[in-house]
């Protein structure tokens, strides 16, 4: 057994938990989530650096809600989307045990929020070199070509809505997509459509997106998604000095109010 | 001949409005093209697809019987996009229809014996047709009973109907409210059809009985005349799944293998007993 | 059947000669994601060869990810409807896998078996398919696990085999004999030899029989949960899947004119089934994926004789979970 596989496997024994979401190996050699419910599954778990998936859109299911004492493995990004979601006040209902590998490849278990905390913004991730090079792209074009590059790649959006289903911070039970009553945004998918369905979208994760990169990375038809609320983020960040998922009291910069916020936009 | 575009609605124009309950009305349709009245035929059980153009469709029964011919009236309440825009309509509107779709009540085979209904609220409606089309052959048929409650008595459909149905001394009519939902001067029965169906159990001998309404009145309902000693296949209901295309290729209906648009909606409780429990 | 051979430096002079003679050619296109997906091209030069799987199906040639049913007007005489069925064009499908062609079977089965699909009928009377058969494969290929090869020609019209200089063709219907008539001097005459040793080898994970008879059981199979809890119920799948059908209807425009239309749907998604009451009969997503996987290996064999899974690995390489079908269809089976 793993070093991993023991530590759980004491979590299960002395009652700190009752369910783990983790990763096991499927069998084509991908990481693929598992949930484990009693000590006998153990062995599958694996935790790799090719263990991308944050784990922590499952905390919103009702079944992981229902185990009440729910363990966690969880990637830099994923203890990121847990920080958000607390300032959030979403997981309230759950005993969280969240593990974690530090740098040096040690398990790391976290006994309290502050230490989550803590050790989130002693190793808070930078952009991949890849999405630092997409941005400074996109920043690059003029407004025209920005909206030409969006519109493009948002013309092959087949409204598949992997990219909300990822996302740890798009939890709502209805979404705004699929509200009817009035119809904000066309059912179907064509260019404009999809346009204002990922620009809604965007509005409602800027200031909150945790930079984790999976909408992207699953878009099966390869749009990197993510870039809208990562260009977001950044203009957040420097109008409002607000990181996401980076403190649990920081709530969400967009509808807060604080004595020293610019208001430019009022002018 | 080319098999006919099942996607292209009938053009029907509204020509009577009824209120029935509180969001719910029931409308008298007519073909706007003589051809299509001419071709258009359907049986107790059919269901269609009303569409407001530009809003949308949505699945209900055909409330009136095959037997009154030259209309066709639905029953539904006012709740979503589509049903709203519906409402919305105005005398003589013209408004889309597909179908008829789905299978029958299999009404010859019921020559001779009693009838039993058992529905709730807004599950009236696709019994209503049914009830018609006995009532109009009553000869045929042994005793007719019918159980029907709703939440209060404002949610009662064809109030004027019901009233008939007591009246008529061929037809046994048990009318109920959820408790709560009595008016001072209700002169029915208290209590929640399942409960009144307990307690006054319809004899099941040479008797058959329909039960339709909310998925939880057909979960709870058909066990109780199986207690009361009516065969499975002398048990029948009529389900509605969420329905899109009406034709089994949309995909919505389906209750495992089980398309309820075209293999039902009308199910013996054998039939559904052999499904997965998706409803 | 009619075997024909030509050069593989001639290749291109048989497609643009397609594309002249006033045909819309679907072909595999590297895209700049990197991925390679199914459109339009003008010509040879705009082809991928290089794939192993299109992202996408090519059953959108058929039924499309949103297609016009009708559009309406309205004025003083009341309500005009009409359609825009004969527009549709002549279109070749180019490269598709042996996979894929076959997923055509299924769909003309399941749209023209009961209550005809005028919308198919009409595109699928339009479609030529030049299948390529398989000279490589990954690890989420499973064809031969479902009674299909890297070099089956179920569904297809011409299928073409990549043999060194030269390539193998098996005009299989009377519409692929009419496509190679296109340009018919690139063609000569050939015979019938086996394509084994330049087909991609996939190793088969289950006995199709075997499944067939374990899978009547499986619907209370402890194993779904584990096999499904982590499914995100998006369209990723579905949408991707050469057979898989659902789909919804929608309206667009006002009330005065505007069009109906049919769009792509998938019973993964947690709305597909929920009535507007609040009720929903398939309540989790274990119940969904569930429904989609039996559709494929029991429902669709129960209702049409044929397993709608045709191995082409789709699901599994779109899957934001990284969930494997026949891992899945294996464990419930057990
Ligand atoms: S995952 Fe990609 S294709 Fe799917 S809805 Fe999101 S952007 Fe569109
Ligand atoms: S897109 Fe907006 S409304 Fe939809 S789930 Fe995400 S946050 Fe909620
Ligand atoms: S692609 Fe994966 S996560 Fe999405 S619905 Fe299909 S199985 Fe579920
Ligand atoms: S179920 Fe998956 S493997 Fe099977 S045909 Fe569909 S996408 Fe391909
Ligand atoms: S309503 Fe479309 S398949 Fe039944």
């Amino acid at each position: 057994m793993t070093s991993l596989q023991n530590k759980v496997t004491e979590l299960f024994e002395n009652g700190t938990i009752n369910l783990l979401i983790g990763f096991k190996e499927a069998i084509h050699k991908l990481p693929v989530p598992c949930f484990i419910d009693n000590v006998s599954q153990v062995e599958q778990l694996i935790f790799t650096p090719s263990c991308k998936g944050n784990l922590s859109v499952y905390l919103h299911k009702t079944e992981v809600k229902q185990a009440k004492k729910v363990g966690i493995l969880a990637n830099t990004a994923t203890l990121r989307a847990i920080v958000q979601l607390v300032s959030e006040n979403q997981l309230g209902d759950i005993e969280k045990t969240v593990i974690t590998l530090n740098t040096n490849g040690e398990l790391v278990v976290f006994a309290t929020m502050d230490e989550l905390e803590a050790y989130v913004q002693a190793n808070f991730p930078e952009l991949s070199e890849e999405d630092k090079k997409l941005l400074d792209q996109l920043n690059a074009m003029s407004r025209t070509e920005r909206w030409q590059y969006w519109t493009e790649q948002f013309s092959a959006c087949v409204k598949c809505y992997a990219c909300r289903a990822v996302c740890p911070m798009c939890y709502c039970s209805s979404c705004t997509v699929e509200g009817n009553q009035p119809q904000w945004i066309k059912v179907s998918s064509e260019t404009t459509g999809n346009l204002e369905w990922h620009t809604m979208r965007a509005m409602h994760l800027g200031g909150r997106c945790i930079n984790c990169g999976e909408c992207g990375r699953i878009c099966p038809v390869g749009i990197p998604v993510h870039m809208l609320t990562v260009k977001m983020n950044q203009d957040i960040e420097a109008e409002f000095g607000a990181k996401t998922g980076f403190s649990v009291k920081n709530g969400y910069a967009l509808n807060s109010f604080k004595p020293g916020d610019k208001e430019q936009f009022i002018k | 001949m080319e098999p006919k575009n099942q996607y292209i609605p009938y053009k029907m124009r509204i020509a009577n409005i009824i209120e029935e309950a509180p969001l719910v009305q029931t409308y008298r349709l007519e073909f706007v093209d003589e051809k299509d009245a001419a071709q258009f035929s359907f049986k107790a059980g059919q269901f269609a697809e009303y569409g407001v153009f530009g809003e949308g469709e949505s699945t209900f029964c055909i409330a009136s019987s095959p037997t009154r011919e030259g209309y066709l009236e639905c029953t539904f309440r006012s709740s979503g996009r589509v049903t709203k825009a519906l409402a919305n309509c105005e005398l003589n509107d013209i408004i889309g229809l597909r179908g008829p779709f789905g299978n029958t009540f299999p009404i010859e085979e019921w020559y001779g014996k009693n009838i039993v209904f058992i529905t709730g609220g807004i599950g009236l409606p696709p019994l209503r047709c049914l009830i018609w089309n006995l009532l109009d052959q009553r000869e045929k048929f042994g005793d007719i009973t019918i159980y029907y409650g709703a939440r209060t008595v404002n949610d009662l459909v064809y109030k004027e109907e019901l009233e008939e149905w007591k009246n008529r001394s061929d037809v046994n009519l048990f009318l109920t409210v959820d408790p709560g939902g009595e008016t001072p001067d209700w002169k029915g029965l208290v209590g929640f059809v399942p409960t009144i169906l307990e307690q006054n159990p319809p004899k099941s001998e040479n008797s058959v009985a329909i039960i339709a309404g909310p998925p939880i009145l057909i979960k709870m309902g058909m066990p109780i005349l199986g207690k009361n000693g009516f065969e499975n296949n002398n048990i029948y209901t009529t389900l509605e799944n969420r329905m899109k295309c009406g034709v089994g290729k949309c995909g919505h209906c389906t209750v495992g293998k089980t398309y309820v648009c075209k293999d039902g909606p009308v199910f013996t409780y054998d039939e559904v007993l052999n499904m997965p429990p998706e409803y | 059947m009619e075997i024909k051979n030509i050069k593989s430096t001639n290749i291109p002079a048989f497609f643009d000669q397609m594309i002249k003679s006033g045909k819309v050619v679907i072909a595999p296109v590297l895209k700049k994601s990197g991925k390679v997906f199914f459109e339009a091209v003008q010509s040879y030069d705009q082809v991928s060869t290089d794939y192993i799987q299109t992202g996408f199906s090519a059953k959108s040639v058929v039924f499309p990810k949103v297609e016009e049913l009708f559009s309406f007007k309205k004025d003083d005489e009341g309500i005009e409807i009409t359609n825009n069925l004969h527009t549709i064009p002549e279109t070749v499908v180019w490269g598709l896998r042996p996979c894929d062609a076959s997923a055509f079977n299924y769909l003309t089965e399941f749209f023209l078996k009961e209550n005809p699909d005028t919308y198919f009928t009409a595109r699928k009377e339009k479609t030529t398919l030049i299948a390529i058969s398989c000279a490589k494969a990954d690890n989420a290929c499973f064809c031969t696990s479902v009674e299909l090869n890297p070099g089956s020609t179920s569904g297809s019209d011409i299928l073409l085999t990549a043999m060194g200089e030269s390539v193998y063709i098996e005009l299989i219907t009377e519409k692929g004999k009419a496509a190679v008539e296109t340009a018919a001097s690139l063609f000569t005459p050939g015979e019938e030899k086996s394509k084994e040793e330049f087909l991609a080898k996939v190793t088969s994970v289950f006995s199709m029989d075997e499944v067939k008879v374990r899978i009547k059981t499986a619907y209370d199979s402890a194993e779904w949960k584990h096999a499904s809890m982590g499914c995100f119920g998006c369209g990723a799948c579905a949408f991707a899947c050469p057979t898989c059908t659902c789909f919804d209807i929608q309206d667009e425009g006002t009330q005065d004119s505007g069009k109906r239309l049919r769009c792509w749907d998938a019973c993964g998604f947690g709305l597909f089934t929920k009535h507007t009451s609040g009720h929903n009969p398939r309540t989790n997503q274990t119940e969904r994926r569930r429904q989609r996987l039996m559709h494929k290996f029991k429902y669709s064999v129960e209702n049409l004789g044929i397993v709608s899974c045709v191995g082409c690995g789709r699901c599994i390489r779109n899957c934001p979970a990284h969930l494997n079908i026949f891992e899945n269809i294996l464990s419930v089976t057990k």
